[in-house]
């Protein structure tokens, strides 16, 4: 057993945390709640040039040959500052889809434009009757036609469409709505005709869309793996995803840990630090062992993952965990900051919202109780 | 990273495993777990674990160990664990003072005692708490008193557990009262012969059926030779074993045995001709469970990661600690509410579900928080040394 970064991923990480240090302030972050696109170009540029987009691509389509707990390191980081822009849909949605379950032409076309930071990626999975998540119930529709697959219906909570060159569309090519057979996922190119998308207006004002498919057009080599065999892949993408999103909890709540802390040893009350009082201390500690288990538990399933060894149920806990460990500690957090941490420019909502979105993407704990009560055998 | 086990520890946890499917019966362990006292049975188990080479991997050749690291040790107490066995048979000798002694002790001291710990041969009881010195534990007034070539001690402990069934008191007392020193810089460590005359051991019966004791001693003599380490150090002794104590004590493989029989209860069990197991709420407390001893695993496997390389542990196997022991409250609470109307039948009783475990193990489950130092203790401890809030007091 080995907890160490090997050096890359040391190097990966200060990189990583000073890039993101200067380059994303929050005012930067919560300017970006308002822009309609929600990131800019020259950042997006910026992280390309640092190979970020490329870290898990293989060598062979001109990536970096990371690993999966590689590209957790990164999130990690991007959580912390709270990185606004495509680079989870692309990379973790899109691009480790791609990967996944891709032939050998889809790899070529993609991933090496991917890695450059010239392709967006995302992923359409929810849809209007998933009233609680599920991925592998899929109502919208794809049936052939010549030498296409026609799309029709409506998916919603699709991060970044807006901006995406290409979505991930999970689409019923047969089989019963409940069934994970009969699902098949779509390489469809977002300029499209036939899709039509509406912001989500969300508690973060992040970017998330209704994607309506109208009568849309998919070529037969678009499909991502085999026809029907798509809920297979797609629980692999979805487990990845999972760990990349709790990456991205570690980061923001061991942000949330330090600015209250730093807060509590200097804040004064009752003339002495409130991080004096067993209270405030023990707020502290809790947040410390909620982000203790949720730190290492990511990286051991991250690593689980890359390795190739089976762990459902891990990946489950780890979700499940995370998503309520960080829901926690911005709770503590803006007990342990008062007001301050109330105003819409403290760093605090910042944290704490974004912890309910993270919380709620790819599935959140009661969700992955389910799927663990399952593999316990109940 | 890495969070796998060599091919040789994989092996190691395999033959054990083998042994311990064939030797470790509900009773033995109960013995031990339990602390009704370690009887016959628990004693040829422990015996057998030396003979089959499982026990001493991880100590020093010389004294009869294989120097291997302490990996080995952990996954005894995993599997032992997985068994309801909570520890090593004999386990405060092997866990807590072994190490110690090993550490600290002159060269007499470990060729006395490191043998015969390895060899699952002999057990000692901790002597540190007193009526006056609970999470205050360097304010105690045990006293020693040098007169020459021994120490006469007088004074009372307290919630000394196993003391009724070892040969040897691991007794901290004050050996310097000078007032104006501090507190912690007076105590002693001892090993005592417990049947010195002069000691009178009562018990004292807890709400789970456990026994601990009062032990009172009155002019105790106790030879210079059995002071382990140097005089008025043995506070620090004490705080510097800490870390692996809790390592080696708290171990979340041992809450496995009680998810195992909850979910093969809610299997068997059905309400209006459906099992339990497809109850939602029942699902979702199971589930739960499993996450959070995930977790643990991850925890406790990482404060052991940092113990086996020596790197520095501060707070680490303190998280470990509370984390296992809330952990262990809310699975039993959790399991107490699937049973349901029955949860409260003790063992004998006709009724009773999962052969009475959960409801003795509720009745335990409030003294996890609080022996080996309590939950608030070790928070406070995890705010100061894990992150560096100022103390209070």
């Amino acid at each position: 057993m080995d907890f160490h970064f090997t050096e890359e991923q040391r190097i990966l990480q200060k990189t990583a945390r000073d890039f993101l240090q200067a380059e994303c302030p929050s005012s930067f972050v919560l300017e970006m709640e308002d822009d309609e696109k929600g990131y800019t170009q020259e950042l997006w540029n910026k992280m390309a040039e640092l190979g970020w987009m490329a870290l898990v691509i293989p060598e062979e389509y001109d990536g970096v040959g990371g690993n999966l707990v590689d590209l957790v390191v990164m999130l990690e980081e991007m959580g912390r500052f709270c990185l606004p822009g495509p680079f989870f849909s692309t990379v973790v949605l899109g691009c480790l889809g791609i990967m996944e379950a891709g032939s050998e032409e889809q790899m070529r076309t993609f991933l090496p434009k991917i890695g450059a930071g010239e392709l967006v990626l995302t992923m359409a999975i929810s849809e209007p009757q998933n009233r609680k998540y599920d991925p592998f119930r899929v109502g919208v529709k794809a049936e052939a036609k010549e030498n296409d697959f026609i799309i029709n219906g409506t998916k919603l909570f699709v991060p970044d469409a807006h901006v995406s060159d290409y979505i991930i569309c999970t689409a019923r090519t047969s089989g019963d709505q409940r069934s994970k057979e009969g699902v098949t996922l779509f390489v469809v190119s977002s300029k499209s005709p036939g899709i039509h998308m509406t912001p989500m207006k969300t508690l973060a004002g992040d970017k998330q869309f209704e994607v309506d498919f109208k009568e849309v057009s998919v070529p037969n080599d678009h499909v991502l793996g085999q026809i029907d065999q798509g809920g297979e892949i797609l629980e692999k993408i979805l487990q990845k995803g999972a760990i990349c999103k709790c990456a991205e909890m570690l980061g923001g709540s061991q942000k949330v840990l330090e600015i209250a802390t730093e807060y509590a040893k200097e804040r004064e009350q009752f003339g002495r630090p409130i991080g004096s009082f067993q209270a405030v201390q023990h707020h502290c500690s809790n947040m410390l062992m909620d982000i203790e288990g949720s730190r290492y538990i990511t990286y051991k399933v991250a690593w689980l993952l890359g390795e190739g060894i089976p762990c459902t149920k891990q990946v489950s806990a780890a979700k499940a965990w995370t998503s309520e460990g960080y829901k926690r500690v911005a709770g503590l957090g803006h007990q342990i900051m008062g007001a301050t941490g109330y105003i819409i420019e403290h760093d605090m909502p910042l944290y704490s919202r974004r912890a309910k979105i993270a919380e709620l993407a790819l599935g959140d704990a009661g969700y992955h109780r389910d799927v663990i009560a399952k593999e316990l055998g109940l | 990273m890495d969070f796998g086990f060599t091919k040789d520890e994989q092996a190691f946890r395999e033959r054990l495993s083998d042994f311990l499917d064939k030797e470790l019966t509900e009773e033995i362990a109960r013995q031990n777990w339990e602390d009704l006292g370690v009887k016959s049975e628990a004693r040829e188990f422990s015996l057998k674990l030396a003979a089959y080479g499982f026990l001493g991997l991880s100590w020093p050749k010389e004294y009869g160990g294989q120097g291997l690291p302490p990996t080995y040790d952990f996954i005894l107490l995993d599997e032992l664990g997985k068994r309801w066995g909570a520890h090593v048979p004999l386990d405060v000798g092997y866990t807590m003072v072994g190490p110690t002694i090993l550490r600290r002790g002159g060269e007499d001291l470990k060729k006395e005692f490191l043998p015969r710990i390895i060899n699952g041969e002999i057990e000692f009881c901790l002597g540190y708490t007193e009526p006056n010195a609970g999470s205050d534990l360097a304010s105690m007034g045990m006293r020693a008193v040098d007169e020459g070539d021994y120490f006469v001690i007088n004074g009372q402990k307290t919630f000394n557990t196993e003391c009724h069934y070892s040969e040897y008191h691991w007794l901290a007392v004050r050996t310097d009262a000078d007032p104006n020193i501090s507190k912690h810089k007076g105590i002693t460590l001892f090993v005592v012969d417990m049947d010195s005359p002069g000691i009178t051991v009562r018990p004292l019966w807890t709400m789970s059926g456990e026994r601990t004791n009062e032990v009172y001693y009155e002019d105790v003599k106790v030879p210079k030779s059995r002071m382990v380490g140097e005089e008025n150090k043995g506070f620090y002794y004490m705080m510097e074993a800490l870390g692996s104590e809790r390592n080696q004590v708290f171990v979340p493989g041992r809450l496995a045995p009680i998810l195992d029989d909850l979910i093969q209860y809610v299997k068997e069990t059905e309400v209006d001709g459906k099992p339990l197991s497809k109850d939602p709420l029942v699902r979702h407390k199971l589930a739960q469970a499993s996450i959070e001893l995930e977790v643990a695993t991850v925890l406790a496997d990482h404060s052991r990661w940092l113990e086996s390389n020596d790197l520095p542990m501060a707070y680490q196997a303190e998280i470990t600690k509370v984390f296992t022991s809330e952990l262990e409250q809310r699975l039993v609470n959790s399991g107490m509410e699937i049973l349901g109307l029955f949860s409260q039948l003790m063992e004998g009783s006709k009724w009773v579900p999962s052969r009475g475990r959960i409801s003795w193990y509720f009745l335990h489950s409030f003294m996890t928080t609080i022996g080996a130092g309590t939950s608030e203790v070790g928070r406070s401890v995890i705010a100061q040394r894990g992150l560096g809030l100022p103390r209070a007091y």
